[in-house]
């Protein structure tokens, strides 16, 4: 059995293959490519060389600090929303592993958010607030910080919800057994959660901080909707930056492309390393 | 063996299900074509009874050629549908239309002109969209559609040819409601005593801070619930592009004027000799409003229901809004009657200033579509403008005001805010051009102009800052455009 398997492998990879590579290979290396080129439309292309990649650092000449100054932003707030909802998420989780009453309510109450679409989601708590902020003077995009935290909670507002259900498939794997025996040992709370549980729970965790590492890196609509890059570009993550080169600037799709390029290898080299790090302290149970 | 025969049936199974779902792919774009283009399959039995009918229309209908337009204004889709329809049934040349969503125009167009049946027939919205799209845009030097252009200064030429041609004009100014205007003029100590004298800034600005002082007063005369005198002027994206666009087209054309070069292509660099009168227009849009000047941005406000709703006097926008605002299901107090539109007054040439006209819809036609392509579409753009179907969808259906020689009598527009512009160019006004259609990198020195706006408005910056993104801005993009043009 195991013989034919391995001969017909290719047959049954095939169609997905297939699908593989024109969904994703095929456009994947051809950006690449269109990212050396100058071009309106994707077949109508000329080879530029680097130039594009200049042109993302140095306009007119000048030191350009759009695109660093949005990779910056991103990378600050990829860093703090992977904290906050990791945190906030794993607490919830042990929270309603604890078998309170309503334990199934308040599942689903803190999982609805992740139903509604980014845009839509972004658009209500734009109205929520402007409309809190107007008392004060202010608005979403008063500053850029407004606009940074604005995307904050939004982001952990949605996402919290999952990863808390992920969480909490974790941490009911563990075997009772394990904390039992750790109990009678005479260890408190706090050992409990850092010897036991997040030890055991480091699969867990991988996915997660990999799934909002990689979420938080490729954010689009909320900061599309929310705050679309104002003040002044300044609240530009990454994916809106390269979007706005893209449509917004004449004859710059390919600095776009290129920015998109970059864009690429920075997300893949991160969440490699990250993947790496955690993995290598899950434990054998 | 029997293991053999299974796995071999599987993955013949697999692979026929991969080849169907190629071919229902196939068939659903298809059905996406014939439905954005519902009469196609007219074609043949119409064809034959319409050839005298096609002969007479247009001469290049010979059937083999086909016309795609991708249609720039979402609201017209319907209309274009229908036409599309009628011109098959007539011709028997198929025509497809597809329209973009709202602001997706140019991320629609590019995808589309990479297709080998791209659009023939797409929209160009300024010089520097020409520009870009230098290689695609035909020659429209001999069309029928530029000859019944009757102002060629519609027409957008580049590279020595003309690559786009108006399809409507619009015009914008300040939309006041007259009726409200009025009642004003009868009070005692009014600025003015008829809404006609309001010729210049000067009295716009003691008109507009008088009425502003007063609404307590006029709301208890008159029974009304003003709250200011300007609707409020939003600095939110859905919003702003009234000011960095069309308010700043003022300045812009001034200069344009002084410097001697051609106001919709503008030149490379500017000095910005007009925005003091800028900063003056502003400051009273912004005085004179009851919005909170800190939180412009916010997108909360909504100044055509403002005006709708009678709650202001003024409001600076386009014809466009004529529609809104005396469509019925929008609940509006005002009706067409209440509404009309003045010049934006600007303390340079007061006198003589007519409304804004200009358009950012222009016909281009793809020149590396095959040349029967080019043949059709040229066809069927004339007989638009000239057929009776066509005239009336575009007056009436589409509301709009086309800028050819053929739309005369029962054709001309029905718009109140065009009848104005009209107006004004017979009292011997003359017309601003849309300057702003020159400006390089549209977007991004927008952004740069209403992020500095806003600071200055805000009191977190001032209005130097603003001069400089203006200026400077200007110059750079256009240095960035020119060089992406090469």
């Amino acid at each position: 059995m195991e013989k034919a398997t391995k001969k017909y492998f290719p047959i049954f990879v095939l169609p997905t293959m297939i699908a593989f590579a024109i969904g994703f290979l095929i456009p994947f290396v051809y950006g690449i490519f269109l990212s050396f080129c100058k071009f309106t439309t994707v077949v109508d292309w000329k080879w530029v060389g680097l130039s594009n990649y200049s042109k993302i650092f140095y306009v007119n000449g000048e030191l350009d600090t759009t695109f660093l100054h949005s990779l910056w932003y991103t990378a600050l707030f990829t860093l703090v929303s992977v904290l906050v909802i990791n945190v906030i998420s794993f607490a919830i989780a042990m929270l309603l592993t604890k078998g309170i009453k309503g334990t199934n309510l308040f599942r689903t109450a803190f999982f609805l958010p992740n139903l509604i679409g980014g845009i839509v989601l972004s658009y209500i708590w734009l109205m929520i607030f402007n409309s809190v902020l107007s008392n004060y003077s202010k608005t979403i995009v008063s500053t850029q910080w407004y606009a940074f935290w604005g995307m904050i909670i939004v982001v952990c507002w949605q996402q919290i919800g999952y990863m808390m259900i992920i969480y909490i498939a974790g941490i009911q794997n563990i075997p009772g057994e394990l904390i039992e025996a750790a109990k009678i040992d005479g260890a408190n709370a706090w050992q409990l959660l850092t010897k036991i549980t997040i030890p055991l729970l480091m699969p867990t965790i991988t996915i997660c901080t990999f799934l909002t590492l990689t979420n938080g890196f490729k954010l689009f609509d909320q900061n599309f909707a929310l705050t679309g890059g104002n003040p002044a570009k300044q609240s530009q993550l990454l994916a809106l930056n390269i979007y706005d080169t893209m449509y917004g600037t004449t004859g710059w799709q390919g600095v776009g492309q290129a920015k998109a390029v970059i864009f690429f290898i920075l997300v893949a080299i991160i969440a490699l390393v990250q993947n790496k790090m955690t993995t290598s302290k899950e434990v054998e149970q | 063996m029997n293991k053999k025969l299974v796995s071999v049936t599987l993955s013949a199974a697999m692979i026929s299900a991969l080849l169907a779902g190629c071919g229902s792919t196939a068939t659903g774009d298809t059905a996406t074509a014939a439905s954005s283009a519902p009469a196609a399959a007219a074609t043949s039995e119409a064809a034959a009874e319409a050839t005298s009918e096609a002969a007479a229309t247009s001469e290049a209908a010979t059937g083999t050629g086909k016309v795609y337009l991708l249609n720039f204004k979402p609201e017209t889709d319907g209309a274009w549908q229908t036409l599309a329809q009628t011109y098959t049934e007539q011709t028997g040349t198929e025509v497809t239309v597809l329209t973009a969503a709202d602001g997706q125009y140019s991320t629609v167009m590019q995808s589309e002109m990479a297709k080998t049946d791209a659009p023939t027939i797409f929209n160009i919205g300024n010089a520097t969209a020409a520009q870009t799209w230098d290689d695609y845009t035909y020659d429209l030097k001999d069309s029928d559609i530029y000859n019944h252009l009757t102002d060629k200064s519609l027409a957008i030429e580049n590279n020595g040819k003309v690559a786009a041609v108006a399809n409507c004009y619009e015009c914008y100014g300040i939309i006041y409601n007259k009726t409200i205007l009025d009642d004003y003029c009868t009070m005692d100590k009014a600025v003015v005593t008829s809404a006609d004298q309001i010729t210049d800034l000067d009295t716009l600005e003691a008109v507009a801070d008088d009425i502003n002082s007063r609404i307590d007063e006029i709301n208890e005369k008159f029974d009304l619930e003003l709250t200011e005198a300007f609707a409020s002027a939003g600095l939110d994206d859905g919003s702003s592009w009234r000011f960095s666009g069309h308010l700043a087209n003022m300045p812009l054309y001034y200069e344009f004027l002084d410097d001697g070069v051609d106001p919709v292509s503008g030149e490379a660099t500017i000095k910005g000799t007009y925005l003091d009168n800028f900063k003056r227009v502003w400051d009273m849009y912004v005085r004179d409003s009851a919005a909170d000047p800190k939180t412009l941005n916010s997108g909360a406000l909504n100044a055509e229901s403002e005006l709708g709703m009678e709650q202001a006097v003024f409001y600076q926008n386009g014809d466009w809004e004529f529609s809104a605002l005396t469509n019925p299901d929008n609940g509006y107090l005002v009706t067409a009657d209440d509404l009309d539109m003045m010049p934006i007054y600007f303390g340079v040439d007061d006198a003589n200033e007519g409304l804004c006209v200009g358009t950012e819809n222009h016909w281009a036609v793809n020149a590396k579509a095959p040349q029967e392509d080019i043949d059709a579409t040229l066809a069927f753009l004339n007989w638009v403008i000239t057929s009776d179907e066509g005239r009336e969808a575009i007056t009436t259906e589409m509301g709009l005001s086309a800028p050819f020689d053929t739309f005369t009598g029962d054709y001309a527009s029905t718009n109140n805010f065009a009848a104005s512009a009209s107006k004004l160019m017979a009292d011997g006004k003359t017309s601003v051009a849309w300057a702003f259609n020159a400006t390089p990198n549209v977007d991004d020195w927008r952004a740069d102009v209403v992020s500095a706006l806003t600071a200055y408005t805000d009191g977190s910056g001032d209005f130097d800052a603003v001069k400089t993104a203006f200026v400077d801005g200007w110059d750079k993009q256009w240095k960035l455009a020119a060089e992406a043009a090469e």
